[in-house]
């Protein structure tokens, strides 16, 4: 699948992108995990769900960057390796830094994702610019996503949690895939040569609310019920708002939006 | 933070072997890409990394399973590769009964004259446009042996995995995501499509070895370092 | 061996078989995957089309994704604190899959059509309204089989027990389904239903690429003609594929218990690889025979 097609400029900076996806999705992490500390309760799991939106977003402005070169074997499999590589430095850095685990984790993911696209770039000689900080914004976002929507099942930081909470149960499995597509599905549906910078970030956050919305589901059990329908309820929320925008965005992009219609003269 | 000790380094050696059968693994199967699903190139016509992972992950389940009644290394890493072999041999002979039946084009590789296998003339069958199509007999066996080195990658990862952390979904994730950084790098060292071990783009195979030796390497001594869990 | 393991593993091999049918079923009537960039190409040259472009980033994740969503909401809905019925676990969890399928082909078909604007690609509105219940239909299908292969693979009171979490089985399947969905089935719908005009018999001439059925029997092509034809072959073959995999994988371990027979089932997996490549032989040279060299052929190289 490699559709070589560009898309617009971008207007948001992606400095400014990277900053805020990384910012809140710590942040949300932390204020999560906090919060439910002190209150005893897991009422608070879903900031954690809103640094997930984040880092999703920081990700597929990422994707964006990156998938404008044709880089040959098409975008899921970027994003399957950005959470690959997440998956490992997230794990690692909750086994051995416990509280400060997050960040040393996602500290490592960026650094995986950065030596990544070294080898990319001298080994296989791909030549891409890009490469190498686009795959370091991915490993960080893929990191951040995990260990967010992790939090957001378990409640808390803890290693042995999360084990038990997200491992055991099996939950690590949407955990992974839903934020892997959430990561890749909004530049993958939006992909042509009139794609536009703002369109897919919006669609972002409407496929960052599904992922919270699906780490919500597993929450049922391991969060209690007031938590996890707090979680979902606000991941649905989210989406409502976002899906709108992104209509309200597709209407004023699209050479028309119809109700019915037989098939018009092809432009150019 | 499990020690580091002499049994680690070769569970780090056994990961690191598993990587690399996994990039090698990737060079031998057959993929067309996006033109092969429209007929218009030899190869199954699907992605690298989509088929690659699939047929590991088969591999996966079958090791899963034989490890949980027995210890020993090779009959785990053989039912594996044996588990990705038959998906993998499964899937291409099924496209090639859609490429036969539902399309009407023989299978026949581009990049050779003759099969190296059959020795059978390849060009006469080409149809006009086209680079290819189908699965013929030489694509078919680089397939089988893609997916022995894949399954048989994936599962000694597995096996390394469990050996040290022992909780069968932790080692399973990290498995998939070792496997598909290499089955990655090796599609890109390939550019995503490939014929099979008679194409020319077959000799690359020396830088991928190198990418994914250092790059599993360095995620594999992080992912040893991981323990279980109290 | 035993009856009950029989009876459990032909079950696995017929559910298997309807995913893999309705799992390629929905990638036609979305058009999903590699037969895709076609769709997406034919705008490009002027082909403007009433297609559905449903493009969620490949088969094998989004399976993943449907499979693993169902499974982590079966689980939740089967575990102690709510305790409901397997059956109906499953199906529950299935119908959040197919929501989730609902809301990404939408965004999908509105975004891949407005970023062709300049083509003059219309959004049509009628087309998600008419084609999206059916993929969700049939992705709904696709979860419930998977779940519930998974389900007899890992549940406590049947003799298979795999050590895997229920999710994690499942996302793996799922993985696995979209690569087989993607390498067979697709590709009846992509040479062979989009370029019905050209004569059977030929790949896609690459200087035709792009040219697809806009115009259907009567009235313009929808996806649901598409589908309609797929499964009458591509659809079923699928299943045929997805179904052999399910079955011949368990059905060694199930015959030669792993634990002291292990080396008998290997053998058998390697006796079974050997078979299908004499096989796919047989195949390659009866269809030569029969289908014989291309007479637009001009080079020195005797068929």
């Amino acid at each position: 699948m490699s559709v070589a097609a560009g898309g617009g400029e971008s207007k948001i900076d992606k400095t400014k992108l990277t900053m805020y996806g990384l910012g809140g999705g710590i942040l949300g992490i932390y204020l999560a995990h906090v919060l439910n500390m002190i209150t005893g309760t897991g009422y608070f799991s879903f900031l954690a769900g809103l640094g997930a939106i984040a880092a999703i977003v920081m990700g597929a402005d990422a994707v964006r960057r990156v998938c404008a070169y044709g880089i040959g074997t098409g975008v899921p499999s970027i994003g399957m390796m950005a959470m690959g590589m997440g998956l490992v430095a997230a794990m690692f850095g909750l086994a051995v830094a416990g509280v400060a685990g997050p960040i040393i984790g996602i500290a490592i993911a960026m650094g995986f994702g950065y030596f990544v696209g070294m080898l990319a770039n001298k080994i296989i000689k791909m030549n891409i610019p890009v490469m190498e900080e686009v795959l370091m914004s991915l490993g960080g976002a893929g990191a951040v996503v995990i260990i967010a929507l992790s939090v957001v099942i378990s409640g808390q930081i803890g290693y042995q949690d999360m084990l038990n909470d997200v491992v055991f149960t099996g939950f690590i499995a949407i955990v992974f895939i839903a934020g892997a597509l959430a990561i890749l599905q909004p530049f993958n549906a939006n992909l042509g040569p009139d794609e536009t910078q703002d369109r897919t970030l919006v669609h972002a956050i409407s496929t960052g609310g599904l992922a919270m919305f699906a780490a919500g589901i597993g929450s049922l059990i391991t969060v209690g019920v007031g938590g996890a329908v707090l979680t979902m309820l606000i991941a649905a929320a989210i989406w409502l708002k976002a899906f709108l925008w992104y209509f309200k965005l597709v209407k004023r992009d699209s050479a028309g939006v119809v109700g019915t219609g037989l098939l018009a003269e092809g432009g150019l | 933070m499990s020690t580091f000790d002499a049994s680690t380094l070769i569970y780090v050696i056994q990961i690191v072997i598993g990587g690399l059968l996994v990039g090698i693994g990737v060079h031998f199967v057959p993929v067309g890409g996006a033109p092969a699903a429209m007929a218009q190139a030899t190869g199954v016509g699907t992605g690298t990394v989509q088929l690659a992972t699939g047929s590991g992950l088969t591999g996966l389940i079958s090791a899963g399973l034989m490890m949980s009644v027995t210890d020993n290394i090779l009959l785990i890493v053989l039912s594996g590769a044996v588990g990705a072999m038959i998906m993998m041999d499964v899937t291409m002979i099924v496209g090639n009964w859609v490429y036969i039946y539902g399309i009407g084009v023989p299978p026949v590789a581009a990049k050779v004259d003759y099969d190296p296998i059959t020795k059978d003339p390849q060009p006469p069958y080409i149809s006009p446009g086209t680079v290819g199509h189908g699965v013929p007999t030489v694509s078919y066996v680089s397939g089988t042996i893609g997916g022995l080195l894949g399954g048989a990658g994936g599962s000694l990862i597995y096996y390394a995995l469990m050996n040290i952390n022992g909780v069968s979904g932790l080692s399973a994730f990290f498995a998939i995501g070792i496997f598909v950084v290499n089955a990655v790098i090796a599609s890109y060292n390939i550019q995503g499509t490939i014929e099979g071990f008679h194409d020319p783009k077959f000799k690359r195979i020396p830088r991928a070895i190198q990418a994914c030796f250092i790059a599993t390497l360095i995620i594999g001594i992080f992912a040893v370092l991981i323990h279980g869990g109290a | 061996m035993d009856m009950v393991s029989m009876g459990l593993l032909a079950a696995m091999g017929a559910l298997a078989t309807i995913a893999g049918t309705s799992e390629d079923l929905e990638s036609d009537v979305g058009s999903q995957s590699n037969p895709n960039s076609q769709v997406q190409l034919a705008a490009q040259v002027g082909h403007t089309h009433r297609i559905y472009n449903k493009a969620i980033s490949g088969e094998p994740p989004s399976n993943a994704l449907y499979a693993a969503l169902a499974a982590v909401t079966a689980s939740v809905l089967m575990s102690d604190a709510y305790g409901m019925n397997a059956f109906f676990s499953i199906a529950v969890g299935s119908l959040v899959a197919a929501v989730f399928n609902g809301i990404l082909s939408m965004t999908s078909y509105m975004g891949r059509n407005t970023s062709q604007a300049r083509f003059n690609q219309y959004v049509y509105l009628d087309v998600l309204r008419s084609h999206t219940t059916t993929i969700m239909a049939h992705a709904y299908i696709t979860a419930f089989c998977v779940v519930a292969i998974s389900y007899i693979m890992t549940a406590p009171w049947l003799p298979i027990q795999h050590p895997f979490p229920l999710p994690v089985i499942a996302f793996t399947w799922g993985i696995a389904l979209g690569a087989i969905g993607s390498s067979t089935g697709d590709v009846h719908y992509g040479a062979e239903r989009e370029f019905q005009q050209y004569p059977f018999g030929a790949g896609l001439n690459a200087a035709n690429s792009g040219d697809i059925v806009t115009k259907g029997e009567a009235g313009l092509r929808s996806s649901i003609d598409n589908a309609w034809f797929c499964a009458k072959f591509g659809g079923p073959v699928t299943g045929l594929a997805f179904g052999l995999i399910v079955f011949l994988d368990n059905w060694r371990t199930t015959i030669f218990d792993p634990a002291t027979q292990g080396w008998y089932a290997i053998a058998t997996g390697v006796l079974i690889v050997v078979l299908l490549n004499v096989y796919n032989r047989i195949l390659e040279v009866r269809s030569k025979k029969r289908y014989g060299p291309y007479p637009e052929y001009v080079g020195d190289i005797k068929a």
